[in-house]
C-alpha cells in the first residue's frame, strides 16, 4: 500500500519538479516527503492530489505511452492548479522538493478544509535543506554543506546544458 | 632466499605504477562502504572508513611523488588501473576477493584483510605463486611472472630495497623533474603531509610513511606518532570498541563505539552495469558516473604530469564525484530484489593528452600487467 502510494507520489513529483525519478530518489527523501505532505493535509487530500495527477496523465496519454507535453501542461493546470483545494498543496510540494521545507498553507486554506498542520512551517530532516532540487537547479551547493572544495567558488556554476538558454534553440 | 626482482631503474617504475594502482584499487571498497551508510547514523564508522580512505588518495599520491623523482610518469587512464571488482586480495590467500560492499560485517573483515600487517615469516616467503586462474590480484610482482606479494607490506619493503640497490649503482636514478611533484601546497586535509621527493632519502621517507599508516608491518598497534595503523582502525568496529595507547591488540580498552549495522543502504554487492535495467534512467546515471570517474583520472593524470596546481580542481572533481554516489546508493536497484543501485567502477576508456608527458612503448607494455 505504502509502495503504490510513494510510486504515486513519486510520479507527481517528476511532473512537479521537472527533475527525474532517479534525482529525486538519490536524495533519499522522497517517503519522508510523502510523510510530511500527508501529516500536514490529511490522506484525502493527499490521495485527490494523487488521483487528479493519474487523471491529468490519462488526459494526456499519446499514442506510444508518453505524454504530450502540450497536453499534459493544460491538464496539469486545468486539474490540479486552478484547483481552490489541490493548487495550494501542489505548490507547496514543489517547494518542499526544492527547499526542504513545507510552507505553511494559508488561513483561508485550512480555514476551508481543515488540516490545521497544513499552516505551520517546518523542515522535514536535517538533510532536507542540503537535498534541496534548488542548489542543483542554480548549480550551487547548499552554503554551509556539502563542501565543494578550495577554490571552486570561483569558477561559474554548473548549470546542466540542456537548462542554459543558449541551448533551446 | 628469492632472488630479488627489481635490478634496475625500469624494474623501480614498473613497480611504482603497481604501488599507483593498488593503492587506488582501495578506495572503491572504502567509498562503496561509506556512502552506504545513511546520513546521520553509524558516525564512528562513517569516520573511521573516511578517514582511512583519504589516507589511500595520500598513499597515491605519495606513490606517484616517488615515481615522478625516478623519471617515471604516471598514467591512471591505463586500461587495468582501476580493477574488475571482485579483485583478488594480495595476502597471500586465496579464497576471498575484494567486493564493492555496503557497510557490512562482511565489509570490515574484507578491510581487515586488505590492511592486515604481514610480516612475512622470513623473506623467502615475500613471493609467492599466484594461484592458477586468478585474473584479478591487486598487487602481484610487475617483473616476475605468475608471482605476488605476502601482504602490501612485503610489497613496499620490496621497492624500498630495490630503490637502494639501483641507487647505488646508478647516482643519477633521481633524475626527475622537480617541478612535477605534488607538495603540501597542493594538498591539503588529506590524512597527513605530502613528502616531495627528490634523492633517497625522501623517497624511503614517503614508501616507509605508506607502508606505516596501512599495515604496521612490525610497529604494533600505533606509530611513532600515536596514530593507529589502518588495520587497527578497522579492528575497533569488529571489538565495538576503541583502542587506548598501550592496549593489546586482541582487547581494546577504551570508549565503545556504537554501530547500526541496519542504517546502511542495502547497495548491489560489486554491482556491474549488466544489472541495471536497459535504457533506464538509473543507467545512464550509472554510465554518467564511470565516465566522470573515468575523466577524474585523467585530470589526476594530468596532475602528475608537470601541472601540480591541478590538484585542486582534481578535489573540486572528488566532491562532485561523493554528490554523484550517493545519488546512485539511495535509488532502488529495479529487479535486484530490493537492493540498491552502485557505482560499477567499469571505466571506459579515456584519453588524456599532454605533449610533454608521452608515454614510452615500454611502458604500454607493462600496462597490460
Amino acid at each position: 500500500m505504502t509502495g503504490q502510494l510513494s510510486e504515486q507520489f513519486l510520479a507527481l513529483s517528476v511532473d512537479l519538479t521537472a527533475f527525474g525519478e532517479t534525482d529525486l530518489l538519490g536524495t533519499g527523501l522522497a517517503d519522508d516527503y510523502l510523510a510530511k505532505a500527508r501529516a500536514a493535509c490529511g490522506d484525502e487530500v493527499v490521495t485527490a492530489l494523487l488521483n487528479a495527477h493519474r487523471a491529468a496523465r490519462a488526459d494526456a496519454a499519446g499514442h506510444n505511452g508518453s505524454p504530450d507535453r502540450n497536453r499534459l501542461d493544460r491538464a496539469l493546470r486545468h486539474r490540479i492548479f486552478s484547483d481552490d483545494r489541490l493548487g495550494p498543496v501542489a505548490r507547496n510540494v514543489i517547494k518542499l522538493w526544492y527547499s526542504g521545507t513545507w510552507y505553511g498553507l494559508p488561513p483561508e486554506w485550512t480555514d476551508c478544509y481543515g488540516a490545521n498542520a497544513a499552516a505551520e512551517t517546518s523542515t522535514v530532516t536535517a538533510a532536507s535543506y542540503q537535498e534541496g532540487l534548488l542548489w542543483r537547479a542554480i548549480g550551487a551547493n547548499p552554503p554551509g554543506a556539502k563542501a565543494p572544495g578550495y577554490g571552486t567558488w570561483a569558477e561559474p556554476p554548473r548549470i546542466e546544458p540542456r537548462y542554459l538558454k543558449r541551448a533551446a534553440k | 632466499m628469492t632472488a630479488p626482482t627489481i635490478a634496475n631503474r625500469d624494474d623501480l617504475i614498473s613497480y611504482l605504477h603497481t604501488a599507483m594502482a593498488l593503492e587506488h584499487a582501495t578506495i572503491p571498497p572504502y567509498l562503496t562502504a561509506y556512502y552506504s551508510i545513511r546520513p546521520t547514523t553509524n558516525s564512528d564508522a562513517a569516520h573511521i572508513i573516511r578517514v582511512t580512505a583519504v589516507e589511500e588518495m595520500l598513499h597515491l599520491t605519495l606513490a606517484a611523488n616517488v615515481l615522478n623523482a625516478i623519471g617515471g610518469k604516471p598514467d591512471l587512464t591505463r586500461p587495468g588501473f582501476v580493477p574488475s571488482y571482485p579483485a583478488y586480495l594480495p595476502d597471500g590467500e586465496d579464497d576471498f576477493t575484494v567486493d564493492l560492499r555496503p557497510f557490512s560485517p562482511e565489509a570490515i573483515e574484507t578491510f581487515c584483510k586488505i590492511e592486515r600487517p604481514g610480516a612475512a615469516p622470513g623473506v623467502r616467503a615475500r613471493l609467492v605463486p599466484v594461484p592458477e586462474g586468478s585474473s584479478s590480484l591487486l598487487v602481484s610482482s610487475p617483473t616476475v611472472e605468475g608471482m605476488r606479494f605476502y601482504s602490501i607490506g612485503e610489497f613496499y619493503e620490496e621497492i624500498i630495497e630495490g630503490l637502494e640497490k639501483v641507487e647505488a649503482v646508478d647516482p643519477e636514478l633521481f633524475c626527475g623533474d622537480p617541478a612535477r611533484q605534488v607538495g603540501p601546497e597542493y594538498f591539503y586535509s588529506g590524512g597527513g603531509s605530502v613528502i616531495p621527493v627528490s634523492d633517497l632519502d625522501s623517497a624511503l621517507q614517503a614508501l616507509r610513511f605508506i607502508a606505516d599508516q596501512g599495515e604496521g608491518l612490525d610497529s604494533g598497534i600505533h606509530d611513532a606518532d600515536g596514530e593507529l595503523a589502518h588495520y587497527y582502525r578497522f579492528r575497533q568496529l569488529q571489538f565495538g570498541r576503541y583502542y587506548e595507547v598501550g592496549d593489546d591488540p586482541d582487547a581494546p580498552t577504551g570508549p565503545p563505539l556504537s554501530i547500526t549495522w541496519d542504517d546502511v543502504y542495502p547497495v548491489k554487492v560489486s554491482a556491474r552495469l549488466t544489472d541495471y535495467p536497459l535504457g533506464s534512467e538509473l543507467a545512464a546515471a550509472a554510465r554518467k558516473f564511470n565516465a566522470e570517474y573515468g575523466a577524474f583520472l585523467a585530470l589526476l593524470t594530468k596532475t602528475f604530469n608537470g601541472r601540480p596546481n591541478l590538484m585542486q580542481d582534481a578535489v573540486g572533481s572528488m566532491f562532485r564525484l561523493r554528490d554523484e554516489f550517493t545519488r546512485l546508493v539511495r535509488n532502488p536497484l529495479p529487479g535486484s530484489g530490493g537492493l540498491n543501485a552502485a557505482p560499477t567502477f567499469e571505466i571506459p576508456p579515456v584519453s588524456w593528452s599532454d605533449p610533454d608527458a608521452s608515454t614510452t612503448a615500454d611502458e604500454m607494455a607493462e600496462a597490460t600487467w
